[in-house]
């Protein structure tokens, strides 16, 4: 097993980059080792994030280039996220999870960053001298999961 | 994401196969309010063949089990994967949405 595998990428504020974000990760999957369910669970994280920031981080429009950089150690995969829009620290608005209640009262706000909570181990947010938004996330890589299917 | 439908007696049974996320979880919205509009009280939702599902998709089955509920109607989902059973759980959405562990079961309960 190769030390570190390492993968960077970029992202369109396009929704429709999700279907290149899920084939950029079963690369790495593949590349890496990284169990199927891992990957899946990273895929998750990844998907809200990516799709908050392109709600929400561009209020002017315009194209812009969200970047991705992920390295697999033996145990631990990490990914940098960077993106140009506002300010947005997602530790910071990640809240508590909603206590169990009944369906008319249900809401659902907030609910892809609560996601993100449970899926990864780690997340650490700056923002950049250069005006950019840094998130780091670690996730934990259990090697006793079979690894992810070849893609079809 | 491709999703099929069917009538099962008094039931639209839904089947879907592939990715629910935010750039799938349209396509689903407007299926699931169109069955609604045209009279279906009792919905149930065959996720046997779906592999991966965002907050946006849950916040589809959301929205549609609030409608249903209003219209004294009913949603079933059933047959999921481990995985997308994990992301129902962790989202708290298992407490208050019946998942089945198979079709059968699902249309018995309508």
């Amino acid at each position: 097993m190769k030390a570190e595998v390492r993968l960077d990428f970029e992202l369109k504020n396009d929704i429709r980059e999700l279907a290149v974000l899920s084939r950029h990760l079963e690369e790495m999957a593949c590349r890496a080792g990284i169990p199927g369910r891992t990957m899946l669970e990273v895929n998750l994280a990844l998907d809200e994030l990516f799709t908050n920031i392109i709600s929400y981080g561009f209020p002017q429009g315009g194209e812009h280039r969200i970047r991705f950089r992920l390295s697999a150690a033996p145990d631990v995969l990490t990914i940098v996220i960077e993106d140009d829009g506002v300010p947005f620290d997602p530790v910071a608005c990640a809240s508590a999870p909603p206590p169990p209640c009944a369906l008319e009262e249900r809401r659902v706000g907030g609910l892809g960053l609560h996601l993100v909570r449970k899926l990864v181990d780690e997340m650490t947010y700056r923002r950049s001298t250069a005006g950019r938004n840094v998130l780091t996330l670690r996730k934990r890589i259990d090697r006793q999961d079979p690894p992810a299917p070849a893609a079809g | 994401m491709e999703i099929t439908e069917e009538t099962r007696g008094n039931a639209r049974l839904f089947h879907l196969q592939g990715r629910l996320d935010s750039n799938t979880s349209p396509a689903l919205e407007e299926r699931l309010a169109q069955a609604v509009s045209n009279g279906t009280r009792s919905v149930v939702i065959d996720f046997k063949h779906l592999d991966y599902i965002s907050s946006a998709g849950l916040r589809v089955i959301l929205k549609t089990a609030k409608i249903l509920k209003r219209e004294n109607g009913k949603l079933l989902l059933c047959c999921m994967q481990d995985y997308v059973k994990e992301v129902f759980e962790i989202a708290g959405f298992d407490s208050f949405l019946p998942i089945l562990a198979s079709r059968e079961e699902a249309l018995r309960q309508i």
